[in-house]
């Protein structure tokens, strides 16, 4: 979900924040939202088997048949803006279907909605937007290349790719810079070269890069350009540090780079993770330190399932002015406060302040994430 | 030779030296890669100190792999755990022993 800071963008391409419009009365929406919670009650039901029949067994794993899966990221999430209240339900349904020893095909669709009191004030109105995230056909071709055609997530910097879906981001707002070059909607249509091998037995190197073709098709949108990631991971102090590039083979023809950072120290429950971006659309950074409160002096039992996090982000407009990008210079500090039920069900709360030449705001967002995964057939071996 | 196309070489250049990189690693690493799912089905087969030895390995990997993005997941049954591997591969672009090794430490 992208919470858009009102009067920080233009229209957007996939425009954040606004999304949903089946017009209606308070009164349904607020059974619609009673309906969204039910719906969150049932899937986290749902999922309880898929932890259940988890075996105690040990299996010969090289002879263990891959089962197509369905997972998805469901979230209901109110979040309140410089004062208005917006309604943001989503699902994002992942459908896995491996083929062989080498194959995957995956693809990921996000449904979603933002319901905000019209100019009358009455009731809650927005449009239901649908997006084809990603639908890709991957080949693992050895332990160091995998290949992949079709539409894909841009592998620029690490938002986009490994921190967007709704359960798995620690603040619900999108970072400012995560439109630099991540392409329209965020995806490429083309081909991707990626892999992850080691280099010493202390360090794994990552890489992917990508050719993507123009398609102005809507809901698989995309820029024809090309461009690479790389990352260095230690796994023993949990560190990642890596770079990004893009060159769009259209328009202006620009470059765009970045770099990233993650550090989860393995002695404590701390998640560090920093970006930083630039293109002539503008440049900018942030940083995201997340604690989950493991060693509490004090109740422990409660305070383990609690995560605390910040993030402080600033953003520095450049030469050509980009919808999905604030117009102006801005910064923004947030705070937040997510309960863990289980690994995959939480609730997440935070509060964010953004100062802008324009005027400052506050963002406020409450909600309950849910991640389900279930098994498309036996998800046992026989 | 516009920079546009220094650039557009730069990266095909890259790819193909990824490609032929990837391709000749992996020619020698049909032993090499192998090597760790091979010395680890040895060692699997030749006692259950080894196979505590690889499970405390997989479990090794899986904290400092699995709850890099998210928080580390529950185990899942066999099947379906296999094709998650296999998607956090292609995703994380985790190497193919941390694959293995996790995969056998999440189907115990
Ligand atoms: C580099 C980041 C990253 C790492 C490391 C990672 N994951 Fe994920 N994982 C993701 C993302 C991103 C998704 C969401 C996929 C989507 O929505 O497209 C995901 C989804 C999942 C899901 C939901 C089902 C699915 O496949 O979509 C499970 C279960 C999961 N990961 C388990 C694991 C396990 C087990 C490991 C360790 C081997 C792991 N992850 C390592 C990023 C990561």
């Amino acid at each position: 979900m992208r919470l858009d800071l009102e009067g920080t963008s233009g229209t957007s391409r996939k425009k954040p924040g606004v999304r949903g419009s089946r017009i209606r009365p308070i009164g349904i929406t607020r059974a619609a939202s009673q309906m969204a919670m039910r719906c969150l009650a049932v899937l986290c039901l749902l999922g309880i088997p898929a932890v259940a029949c988890a075996q105690s067994e040990p299996l010969d794993f090289d002879n263990i048949k891959p089962v197509p899966v369905f997972s998805a990221g469901v979230g209901f999430i109110t979040a309140f803006q410089g004062g208005t209240p917006n309604l943001d339900p989503l699902v994002s349904p992942v459908i896995l279907v491996p083929l062989g020893q080498n194959w995957l095909i995956e693809s990921r669709d996000t449904f979603e909605s933002d319901l905000a009191p019209p100019p009358d004030g009455i009731g809650y109105k927005g449009v239901l937007e649908k997006e084809v995230d990603y639908l890709q056909v991957d080949y693992i071709a050895n332990p160091y290349l995998t290949v992949t055609v079709g539409r894909f997530l841009t592998p620029f910097g690490i938002f986009n790719e490994r921190l967007y879906p709704i359960w798995i981001r620690d603040l619900q707002s999108d970072p400012l810079i995560l439109p630099i070059a991540t392409g329209p909607s965020g995806a490429q249509t083309g081909a991707m070269l990626r892999g992850g091998f080691s280099i010493t037995p202390r360090v794994e190197m990552n890489y992917a890069t990508y050719f993507s073709t123009l398609s102005t098709i809507n809901r698989i949108d995309s820029d024809r350009d090309a461009g690479f990631r790389t990352g260095l991971f230690f796994p023993g102090p949990r560190v990642e540090i890596g770079g990004s590039f893009q060159h769009l083979l259209q328009d202006d023809h620009s470059n765009a780079f970045g770099f990233h950072f993650e550090w989860q120290p393995p002695s404590t429950s701390l998640d560090l993770r920093a970006e930083y971006a630039r293109s002539h659309n503008g440049s900018g950074y942030w940083i995201e330190p997340a604690y989950k409160l493991t060693n509490a002096p004090i109740w422990r039992h409660e305070l383990r399932h609690v995560q605390l996090v910040g993030r402080m982000q600033q953003f520095f407009t450049g030469t050509v002015v980009d919808d999905d990008l604030p117009v102006l210079n801005t910064n923004m500090f947030e705070f937040g406060m997510n309960y863990y039920f289980r690994d995959d069900i939480r609730f997440v709360s935070s509060y964010g302040r953004q100062f802008a030449t324009g005027g400052n705001e506050n963002v406020w967002t409450l909600g309950l994430t849910y991640r389900v995964a279930l098994p498309l057939g036996h998800g046992d071996v026989q | 030779m516009t920079a546009r196309r220094y650039v557009t070489c730069g990266i095909l250049t890259l790819a193909m030296a990824l490609f032929l990189t990837a391709g000749a690693l992996a020619g020698n690493d049909r032993s090499g890669t192998a090597n760790a799912p091979a010395t680890a089905t040895t060692a699997a087969a030749s006692g259950k100190q080894d196979e505590a030895a690889l499970r405390i390995e997989g479990e090794r990997r899986f904290r400092a792999n699995c709850g890099r993005c998210h928080q580390a997941p529950h185990k899942f049954p066999p099947r379906m755990m296999a094709t998650i591997i296999r998607h956090m591969r292609v995703r994380a672009t985790l190497t193919d022993e941390d694959m293995r090794l996790i995969l056998q430490y999440m189907t115990q």
